[in-house]
């Protein structure tokens, strides 16, 4: 996938989606529009590089993320959460409540998650990749991807729940 | 295992394919056992259906898949079978395309390119290698590091403090950073390449360019071929870039 045809190709067919991940970890247009250029930019210099290339676009969403987490410089080392510490934590969801919701709205609420959790659960959302395939995209086990997605989403719950209160049409909020 | 522990399992649910998982499948069947249970279950499935809808549904920028084709476009001619006289013409065509290929600019050569990558990494990630305010620490740093300190800098930007700096990369060509203090917390970043790494480079009056949330201004001098970034305030970049 060298050419000038299969890189328009790639492009055509994972630039929206890898936007919508950026966009989703950044809530920063500009931010995720130039993370998205940068991660063709890598492809089309390192791309060569991959011999299966039926594992491109995971190679794509996993520079992205890469390049994100490069931004972030974080100094601290993130917990492990395990899946039963999620317990006592899942607020129910009303589908009434998401209803009232706009994308904008989701995004604020994503990106007010812990940073740890908004990548796995964009990813759980946004592509239909299986558990393993998350896993190796953001190059951590896949007991971690599962307890993250876990908690992730019942943080964003409660999120959800703080950005919309029940009961109150969104178009009469203050 | 209990009602809570099923919730867990099944917030991961997204469609059949997760009941691969013996665990989620585990708690789907439990689910289908526990008429509460069952009942939160499609009210969450409800909602993540929602969900995603909406975070499919996130506007894409119109012009993002034209920027990032345009930012890299290589020309691949293609042979195919045709009578003689085509195939000759084609021949032709394709040389005149080789040529063409060979004596236009590389990715890597373009300036535009330059400019964008370069000022978008310091956007990102804005990390020096030496801070200092002393100018000549600051080349002493770049010079033991293979980059360029044979810059000219303008007499304006030559009063401004200097807040440190550092040696970046365009492919393989050194490219010298250095970091000023515009005052009232305004940096001012210059970066300096040899100009025969590019071969689009602005000529004449400093180019200015919004890149990102930076506005910058690019000029060359015989050497060197410079691009000085700042807050997106033109008249305050043409201050501090080289007199015309």
């Amino acid at each position: 996938m060298t050419g000038s045809g299969d890189f328009e190709n790639l492009v055509d067919l994972h630039y929206a989606g890898l936007y919508r991940f950026a966009l989703s970890l950044t809530r920063d247009e500009n931010h995720a529009a130039d993370l998205t250029q940068q991660t063709f930019y890598i492809w089309a210099a390192k791309g060569h590089q991959l011999q299966d290339r039926t594992k491109a676009k995971s190679w794509l969403y996993t520079t992205l993320h890469r390049e994100f987490l490069a931004g972030q410089r974080r100094q601290h080392r993130f917990r492990h959460y395990e899946l039963n510490e999620v317990s006592g934590e899942l607020p129910p969801i009303d589908p009434a409540l998401v209803n009232q919701l706009d994308s904008q709205a989701l995004l604020v609420s994503l990106s007010q998650m812990d940073p740890l959790f908004r990548a796995p659960v964009a990813l759980f959302y946004l592509e239909d990749y299986s558990y393993k395939e998350i896993a190796e995209i953001l190059e951590v086990p896949l007991g971690t991807v599962k307890s993250r997605i876990a908690r992730g989403l019942a943080q964003l719950h409660t999120l959800i729940i703080k950005v919309v209160p029940r009961g109150e049409p969104k178009g009469e909020r203050a | 295992m209990s009602p809570e522990q099923a919730k867990q399992l099944l917030l991961l649910y997204r469609s059949r394919r997760d009941l691969e998982d013996p665990e989620i499948k585990a708690a789907f069947d439990q689910a289908r056992r526990d008429p509460e249970l069952q009942q939160w279950f499609e009210g969450h499935c409800a909602a993540q259906r929602k969900l995603k809808e909406h975070l499919s549904n996130l506007p894409v920028p119109r012009d993002l898949q034209h920027t990032i084709l345009t930012g890299r476009k290589i020309v691949r001619p293609t042979f195919w079978s045709r009578p003689a006289w085509l195939a000759a013409a084609a021949v032709i065509a394709i040389l005149a395309g080789v040529a063409a290929l060979w004596l236009r600019p590389t990715p890597f050569q373009r300036f535009d390119l330059y400019r964008s990558r370069i000022v978008s990494t310091v956007w990102r990630e804005y990390r020096m290698d030496i801070e200092t305010n002393e100018l000549s620490a600051v080349q002493s740093y770049l010079a033991k590091s293979g980059a360029s300190t044979n810059y000219i800098l303008p007499d304006k930007l030559r009063d401004l403090p200097v807040t440190g700096g550092g040696k970046l990369k365009w492919g393989d060509e050194p490219v010298s950073m250095v970091c000023f203090d515009g005052g009232g917390q305004q940096m001012l970043f210059l970066f300096v390449m040899n100009r025969n790494a590019v071969k689009d480079e602005p000529e004449g009056r400093p180019e200015l360019r919004k890149v990102n949330q930076f506005q910058t201004a690019s000029w060359t001098d015989r050497t060197n071929v410079y691009i000085l970034a700042g807050p997106d305030d033109p008249a305050f970049l043409e201050k501090y870039g080289p007199v015309q």
